[in-house]
């Protein structure tokens, strides 16, 4: 447990540094046992002493962020990945990086599906069609959508997200297939060891893997015609995930059938060419932003800190 | 089938079409002009012997009276609410459906329309499309599908599809239908009010009929709240509209995913600005595999029609359910098929018959029947398989027919099921406690009572002496018995 705050004001409390702006859950939850200063405001005096940073959304801390904290000891990620800050530097000092651990991995997994079977079956779309009054004044019916049950799904990277898309596909009648830099011994699928051979045996293709440097740009354009005219790729990871100026060239070129994005490079740019095309389904990485994940990732943010504070042994850190 | 003259009513499937243009005398009734289409059925009505319906635009009494030598309509669709079955059945027309073949898509359509209602999808969508991500920052909070508590009104084929799937995502599953199913992990209502008052999501996936129109009333609207989601995969008269559209203006009620509405083609207008709905424009079975086995068995049944053979997929008939497929169940099978009947099977392992359709339970299999057979030999697995549980799944409008051995049904259930209007009737020519017949049922006037007569006919039963006779001179000459027990 944290030192309860003493009546004498803030100065008791432990410092955590924000990298950026908190959110009301955030503050309600920490404020009690926390002193939280913006790590841009911070003086002298509480960067030097600051043992712990927290990354509320998904800021760059980068190594002179790092560097200007000699007491840093703990960084504390909001999020699932921890791609936006410099692991390298972390590794380094021996500080210690925890993530939102397993608060956002249903929600994560759902929108994969909800993206999946919004794109098979083209709702999107129709829901635009039925708005814009055409369905009314059609003569025949809306052209026909791919069916979702019975496809061949390949999951790259079945860790907790990838395993709940697993699970829940597989009651929709999909046959699921894998990747992840190692087969995984209790999972019932069948694994590929490249994302190129298990793309070619896929009809979808969702992407839930961290994003590192060996992932980065894992899918080109090799991947998406071993994919093929008739697949679609899932993406709610990362964006760094895809070669993004390729996926566009692809969808464009009908080299690849279909795609469901969360995330892209360059956010929140998104290629406006995706914008007129009505086999994609574009949102604004929104996948894990409900109050139940937020509630989650509030409560393992606290008991990371909580822990540390106390000399107890981290809740979800992350091995680098 | 060169010959068979075949009325398509609208251009449904553009492979059925070409295939039925191949393969058929085709007429395209839709190549007439609206008001002409009397003259047109007319002219062809002597060519015409099979029509092809969808469930938009379905098959008339009108339609059956311009039709003297209509003799199947073979819908391409699971429900045929808009085939007039009775006048069919009056003029001696066929009907066959395509069930099965879309329950995956349905009810994946169920679940698709459920996350995007919650998650707001295709708002997202058009928010980014609409290059507001950049400009105005994140699109609004949603709340998650996982775990929330999936309602689904009927328990049928597609309903269990969509509880199968809901259950993947963690949700707890409670559901209403006439009768409780034997599925002790989902919740069963009695009423449909209680089941909303007591869900985030419910999903309207039972069949349509007078019983079930408008089942989706204010009251169950109010029930679901403010924070409900009602998704209809099913038919839009499952649902008062008129109610459900002020509920969501009101927000009465949370949200909407509908695939199906009172007036198709059109959906209210009133909807069309709500960003907490999400409309999709009765496409539950639409997809190119699906259509395809559809049009399949469309196919099938015209030719099957047209040699002279069962149909695949018949629905004119009762639902005739078979306890024990075995030489006696087969027979009662083969000769159900030929009044057009869909045959379901229970037994204790699932026969090589594609045909029939298989029910791991007897339960199960009651309540997918109007009418059950007993054909089972008795055993200690089988004594009482017929129990107050299968009579009340039977239902008040089945009927039980046992030509097994009178311990096969638990007479005094059946006895009391009868008298309370709980079963609608029974064929009986085996008793528990024979020559006795219960008392009760002398006087019920919707029981036939035969007295044990299954093979009293002279010609079975000279059969059965010559063969008592072939096995004694068997025995005496030292040759191999004809048909021997032990």
């Amino acid at each position: 447990m944290a030192p309860p705050a003493t009546q004498d004001g803030s100065s008791s409390k432990p410092i955590v540094l924000l990298a950026d702006p908190l959110i009301p859950e955030f503050e309600q939850e920490l404020a009690p046992s926390y002193r939280l200063l913006p790590a841009a405001d911070a003086d002298e005096a509480a960067a030097a002493s600051a043992r712990a940073l927290l990354t509320v959304d998904l800021p760059a801390v980068t190594a002179a962020q790092i560097d200007a904290l000699p007491a840093l000891e703990l960084v504390v990620a909001s999020s699932a990945g921890v791609d936006h800050i410099n692991l390298g530097a972390c590794r380094r000092r021996g500080i210690a990086v925890t993530n939102a651990q397993n608060a956002f991995s249903a929600d994560a997994a759902d929108y994969a599906v909800g993206l999946l079977v919004a794109v098979l079956r083209r709702v999107a779309a129709a829901d635009a069609y039925v708005r814009r009054g055409a369905w009314a004044a059609a003569a025949g019916d809306y052209p026909l959508a791919s069916k979702v049950s019975g496809k061949r799904v390949g999951i790259v990277g079945l860790g907790s997200i990838g395993g709940l898309v697993a699970r829940r596909l597989a009651a929709f009648g999909c046959v699921i297939a894998y990747n992840s830099r190692s087969p995984k011994a209790s999972a019932p699928y069948k694994f590929y060891p490249s994302v190129r051979e298990l793309a070619a045996e896929s009809d979808v293709l969702v992407l839930s893997c961290a994003l590192t440097e060996e992932t980065r740009r894992m899918v080109g354009r090799e991947v998406m015609e071993a994919l093929g005219k008739g697949g679609v790729l899932v993406n709610v990871g990362r964006g760094g995930l895809v070669d993004e100026a390729e996926l566009v060239r692809c969808l464009r070129e009908g080299v690849l059938g279909g795609a469901g994005l969360d995330v892209y490079e360059n956010e929140p740019e998104v290629p406006p060419e995706l914008w007129g095309m009505d086999n994609v389904v574009l949102s604004d990485h929104r996948a894990v932003i409900t109050p139940e994940s937020i509630q989650g990732v509030v409560d393992v943010v606290k008991a990371n800190l909580d822990a540390f504070f106390s000399g107890k042994p981290l809740v979800s850190q992350v091995q680098l | 089938m060169d010959s068979l003259g075949v009325l398509l009513v609208a251009p449904m499937n553009a492979y059925l079409e070409q295939e039925l243009d191949r393969r058929c005398r085709l007429f395209r009734l839709w190549e007439s002009p609206a008001d002409r289409r009397d003259d047109y059925l007319r002219a062809h009505a002597s060519s015409i012997r099979a029509v092809v319906p969808y469930a938009p635009q379905g098959v008339d009494a009108a339609m059956i009276d311009a039709l003297p030598s209509l003799e199947i309509v073979s819908s391409f669709s699971v429900g045929i609410d808009r085939v007039d079955l009775d006048a069919c059945r009056r003029r001696g027309v066929r009907v066959t459906n395509t069930p099965d073949v879309l329950t995956d898509d349905v009810a994946d359509l169920a679940v698709g329309l459920a996350i995007a209602a919650l998650r707001k999808i295709p708002q997202a969508d058009r928010y980014v499309r609409a290059g507001k991500w950049k400009s105005k920052g994140d699109f609004t909070l949603t709340t998650r599908f996982s775990g929330k508590r999936v309602g689904i009104l009927g328990l049928g084929r597609i309903g269990l599809a969509v509880a199968k799937r809901a259950e993947a995502f963690d949700c707890p599953i409670s559901y209403h239908s006439r009768s409780e199913k034997p599925f002790p992990k989902y919740k069963f209502y009695p009423n449909v009010v209680d089941l909303a008052a007591n869900c985030d999501v419910l999903v309207v996936a039972c069949s349509l009929n007078p019983e079930t129109r408008h089942i989706v009333n204010r009251k169950v609207i109010d029930a679901l709240g403010p924070e409900g989601v009602l998704i209809n995969i099913a038919r839009g008269a499952h649902v008062d509209e008129p109610e459900l559209i002020s509920a969501l203006l009101e927000k009465r009620l949370g949200g909407a995913g509908l695939d199906v509405f009172e007036d198709e083609p059109f959906a209210p207008e009133q909807l069309f600005e709500l960003d907490n709905v999400v409309l999709v424009p009765h496409v539950g079975s639409d997809t190119e595999e699906t259509c395809r086995a559809m049009a399949d068995l469309v196919l099938q049944n015209l030719e099957a029609h047209a040699l002279n053979q069962p149909l695949l997929t018949p629905f004119s008939g009762k639902r005739v359910g078979i306890i024990g497929l075995g030489r006696i169940g087969l027979a009662v099978a083969k000769r159900v098929e030929a009044f057009d009947c869909p045959v379901n099977y229970y037994q204790r392992t699932k026969q090589d018959h594609p045909g029939y359709t298989y029910y791991p339970s007897v339960v199960e299999l009651a309540a997918s029947s109007d009418v059950l057979v007993v054909a089972c030999p008795l055993n200690e697995h089988t004594r009482h398989i017929v129990n107050r549980e299968v009579m009340e799944a039977l239902g008040p409008r089945g009927v039980l027919i046992n030509i097994g051995r009178g311990p096969h049904v638990d007479e005094a259930a059946m006895v009391a099921a009868l008298l309370d209007g709980r079963l609608g009737g029974a064929g009986l020519d085996v008793f528990e406690d024979e020559p006795n017949v219960p008392e009760a049922l002398l006087g019920m006037d919707n029981v036939v009572l035969v007295p044990h007569v299954g093979s009293a006919t002279h010609e079975t039963r000279t059969a059965m002496a010559d063969l008592v006779l072939g096995n004694l001179e068997a025995h005496v000459a030292g040759k191999p018995l004809l048909t021997q027990v032990v």
